[in-house]
């Protein structure tokens, strides 16, 4: 379990980390989300022990030294690798930097190529790949030594949704093996997809953390969504309806006040007839994290 | 431990199959063949149309003649006609007609141009003494009457050769050892400083850096460069043991090495001392100095900067020996020989000259082991936050700020 207690970090005048609180249990994916200068990479950067300081981070209950860089795979935010050498060579460099022998590594580096469809063969230089590629590569090294910390700093970024889907199943896996798993993201609908968890950070301060549907809920099931012959002035003459947007012909989205008000509203809008389509819902992840974003801190 | 050898033979690697290295270390030795081969050449080249052919009726003075003069005489030609016949065809210089004549010596030479003075000197030398058994015999004088008349002044010349050749050994040791610690550090202060440059806020280090501690990369890094310089100077060690014992067996360079044989054992015998250990760690404390400017450039791009700092520096070091070649025992030459980045230079210029004692040598490589422990110690601490960061600021403000980004 990757365990952060009370992590400040102040750069000069900047509070980088306000005093963050988390945890990532085995088996586990935390999302890591937040503007950019929020924090993530910071946060990252203390996990990784390359800052000095306040508070405690710990992996298995010890401090994170080189001892357990062997079990940790760290992707970072832009893609780099040492383009002179050959994909072989890269991929059994840095696994060899993990403790892993040379003879152990490279008859798996087929298997992952292929697993993230590499176009390209093991023997070609790093630069001759292409962008897409090289990314590939990275994310094989990232995950080849499997590691049971896994720090993905923005994946996604770049991927188009095909290679973004082999990715995700890649992450599945690790999780499946029991590895803890720490990715940031700014697109919600992987967080919403893939994480047990989420954790925002504003400003180096935490302002959600919890799992996907407890933050979600938290927010109350204020969104109202129904297919009606109703029209849009009717709907907002319902109780509690701040507001009706017409999302498609007929489909609205109406915004409570009271999310308690959605029975009464049942009770109107159907009077006890078929109705096809009435959903209360808690905002989506993108809409808080507009929401928070834009807030004034608390 | 094993994670700092795989950083070591990962950059050993990589250098030593550069083109650059084996471009380096080949050099000197293709410099070398191409030259001995060049001077070959036009030795060889030089024989054939420079000989001259010598005719004569009298078969034991012709012999005679050939017999001393056996590198300039084409002894196949015997006839005024065949020698016309070669001297067309450009393969003789000329030919020289020897005869005697009324009891007199009569050496006549046909060329296109005037005879080689040297060769003139030796027809001459031949023929007078030739002259003088003849004019002896004729004049019937007793042994005593001949010895008496051959009687010659005495004069002798008495160098004493042993110092002679020690000076210039002193001299040829003093420019050979700085030339060497100057071209060694120059060259490897800029692969070193490139080398971290380039890597210097990639994102790649922040992957290496979750997989070893930096100060174990950056002494890998160290390590694998001084390898490199190992290799290169162990290579020179035996291709120079090499091209010393076969020039001197080789004909051509034979005469050469037995002439200087003195010399060239005292030259080898002040590089191969103590004066190797300095030359070696003197590459060490300006690598580690190379790796850490390579660490302060702004980003990878600039790597080509890298090196100058540390480069001016070696190259301050070096001029500064000029003035004292002659004058090791000035005060300056004492001082510098002891400070770290100088005492390369300086110190092995007072072991040449014998101007140091086994404890003065012994203090100057304490202090300079001192300072390279020091040195990779600090530097390894601040190393990580040195690479990572990648702000465009001022060169003290990233020095600062690699200190406080870092534990």
């Amino acid at each position: 379990m990757l365990d952060v207690k009370h992590v400040s970090k102040e750069f000069k005048t900047v509070k980088a980390l306000n005093d963050i609180n988390f945890s990532v249990e085995n088996g586990q994916i935390l999302g890591l989300i937040g503007q950019n200068g929020a924090g993530k990479s910071t946060t990252f950067h203390s996990i990784l022990n390359f800052l000095q300081y306040d508070g405690e981070i710990t992996w298995e209950d010890k401090p994170i030294t080189d001892t357990v860089f062997d079990q940790i795979g760290y992707l970072p935010e832009e893609r780099s690798l040492m383009s002179k050498l050959t994909v072989e060579q890269q991929i059994v460099y840095l696994a060899r930097l993990k403790n892993r022998p040379a003879k152990e590594i490279r008859p798996q580096i087929d298997t992952w190529l292929k697993k993230f469809a590499v176009k390209g063969t093991k023997k070609d230089r790093i630069k001759s790949l292409s962008k897409g590629n090289q990314q590939k590569v990275q994310l094989i090294c990232t995950m080849i030594h499997d590691p049971k910390l896994i720090i993905l700093d923005e994946p996604f970024s770049g991927l188009d949704p095909v290679n973004a889907d082999l990715l995700k199943q890649a992450i599945l896996e690790a999780k499946q093996n029991g590895a803890a798993i720490i990715f940031s993201s700014h697109d919600m609908e992987n967080v919403e997809e893939l994480c047990d968890k989420l954790v925002m950070l504003k400003n180096g301060e935490i302002v959600l953390d919890g799992t996907v549907s407890d933050v979600r809920n938290s927010f109350g099931k204020t969104h109202l969504f129904v297919t009606t012959d109703w029209t849009k002035e009717r709907l907002e003459q319902l109780p509690k309806v701040t507001s009706v947007v017409e999302r498609e012909s007929n489909r609205y989205l109406l915004q409570l006040a009271d999310e308690s008000a959605g029975k009464e509203i049942f009770t109107k809008l159907t009077d006890g007839k078929y109705i096809e389509e009435f959903s209360q819902q808690p905002p989506s992840l993108n809409e808080i994290f507009r929401m928070k974003a834009g807030a004034i801190n608390e | 431990m094993n994670k700092l050898w795989i950083v070591t033979f990962e950059t050993f690697l990589r250098q030593i199959k550069s083109w650059s290295f084996v471009a380096l270390v080949l050099g000197p030795f293709i410099i070398f063949g191409i030259s001995m081969g060049a001077g070959y050449a036009s030795a060889n080249g030089a024989d054939s149309g420079s000989k001259i052919a010598v005719i004569s009726n009298e078969v034991e003075m012709r012999e005679q003649f050939i017999k001393t003069n056996k590198s300039s005489v084409d002894k196949k030609v015997t006839t005024v006609s065949d020698a016309k016949k070669a001297m067309d065809k450009n393969k003789l210089a000329g030919y020289l007609i020897l005869n005697t004549d009324k009891d007199q010596i009569k050496a006549t030479y046909y060329g296109t141009s005037s005879i080689d003075s040297s060769l003139k000197t030796k027809v001459i030398t031949f023929t007078s003494q030739i002259q003088q058994q003849l004019n002896y015999a004729k004049a019937g004088m007793t042994l005593e009457q001949v010895q008496q008349l051959q009687r010659q002044p005495a004069f002798k010349e008495k160098i004493s050769k042993k110092t002679g050749t020690a000076k210039i050994a002193k001299i040829i040791s003093f420019w050979v050892t700085v030339g060497m610690v100057y071209t060694i550090l120059v060259t490897y202060t800029g692969i070193t400083a490139q080398e971290i440059a380039s890597e210097k806020g990639t994102k790649i280090m922040e992957i290496i850096f979750s997989s070893t501690t930096a100060s174990k990369y950056f002494i890998g890094k160290v390590l694998g460069v001084l390898l490199v310089v190992l290799s290169q100077i162990l290579i020179y060690l035996v291709g120079g043991w090499g091209g010393y014992l076969i020039a001197q067996k080789a004909s051509m360079t034979k005469d050469i090495m037995s002439q200087y044989h003195t010399l060239i054992n005292s030259v080898l015998h002040n590089l191969l001392s103590i004066n190797l250990v300095f030359l070696l760690l003197g590459v060490v404390i300006y690598t580690i100095l190379a790796a850490f400017s390579g660490a302060l450039v702004t980003k990878a791009e600039d790597a080509s900067k890298a090196a100058q700092p540390v480069i001016m520096l070696s190259v301050l070091a070096f001029i500064v020996t000029f003035p004292f070649q002659n004058h090791l025992d000035a005060l300056p030459v004492k001082i510098l020989s002891y400070v770290p980045f100088f005492s390369s230079y300086f110190m092995p210029m007072r072991v040449i000259n014998s101007e140091a004692n086994v404890w003065e040598i012994a203090i100057s490589l304490g202090i300079l082991i001192l300072s390279i422990v020091l040195m990779t110690f600090y530097i390894s601490k601040i190393y990580q936050g040195l690479m990572l960061q990648t702000d465009d600021s001022s060169f003290w403000k990233r020095f600062k700020r690699g200190l406080s980004y870092n534990k």
